[in-house]
């Protein structure tokens, strides 16, 4: 893999995780009174352009890498999600928790070096 | 739960059965990205700029990729049936799955080659969000 499809495929997760959680984040406002539009307005909207980026470059991606290849990068979102829990809510992670990231880096890593068929 | 329900038991009919419904719902992701893989391979040869064929754009001229779309979207309207029953950890662990059922297809259905290496990042993948299913459904809940 080229250093430029490793930046597309992390750009494409975080989209994904980004718009998945503002699309969350919007719904959760949906139906509550007194009705607040500007969030409902930004999370829903924010949410469907950032999963289009996702999905967009996901398919971009698709044309030129191997299905096995491409999908296990997908594993990369809980780590993001616990990163951005870390990040923005300062939640602290246990230890099957980063056993849990260490297991989806490490197998990342494996992944992206890895060649079709033979031994390697 | 939604406000319109009454009950706190699932329905009996095994068709609603929220368990049947988590293992649709990895069936029908494995089945989404299999159809999006045919629909992006087939548009890869069309004559059009490298930029445009990098936004995606170009797949949607297939059958295939409009196919997995709509197995996208079935997915997403059955995990929102899972969801109702399900706690999202649980959900999380059983769809880890799915990097396996991917991988399968693409060997069995698609004849990608899949190196013992890639099969053992995989394999390590599965297992990490085993391991990590809980906080990062805690943290999706959350956020």
């Amino acid at each position: 893999m080229t250093l430029l499809t490793v930046v597309l495929v992390l750009l494409s997760q975080i989209a994904q995780v980004g718009g998945q959680v503002l699309l969350k984040r919007g719904m959760s406002q949906v139906g509550k009174t007194p009705r607040r539009t500007g969030p409902i307005f930004w999370g829903l909207g924010g949410g469907i352009v950032l999963l289009t980026v996702w999905f967009g470059l996901w398919m971009g991606l698709m044309q030129k890498l191997d299905l096995s290849l491409l999908y296990p990068f997908q594993g990369l979102s809980p780590v993001l999600m616990v990163l951005a829990a870390g990040l923005f809510l300062r939640e602290r992670a246990g230890w099957r928790t980063w056993l849990g990231v260490a297991l989806i880096t490490a197998g990342t890593v494996l992944v992206a070096i890895s060649v079709p068929g033979g031994s390697h | 739960m939604g406000p319109f329900m009454t009950t706190t038991k699932p329905p009996s009919a095994w068709y609603l059965n929220p368990y049947f419904h988590l293992g649709l719902n990895c069936v029908l992701m494995a089945a989404s990205e299999l159809l999006l893989k045919v629909g992006a391979t087939k548009q890869s040869g069309i004559a059009a700029p490298e930029w445009l064929k990098g936004t995606g754009l170009t797949t949607l001229g297939s059958g295939w990729t409009i196919g997995g779309i709509s197995v996208y979207i079935l997915a997403f309207v059955n995990w929102l049936y899972v969801l109702r029953w399900i706690a999202l950890n649980l959900a999380y662990l059983v769809t880890s799955s799915v990097q396996v059922l991917i991988a399968l297809g693409a060997w069995l259905l698609l004849g990608e080659q899949i190196s013992l290496l890639r099969w053992g990042g995989i394999a390590l993948i599965t297992a990490g969000i085993v391991f990590s299913a809980q906080a990062s459904a805690q943290a999706e809940e959350k956020l």
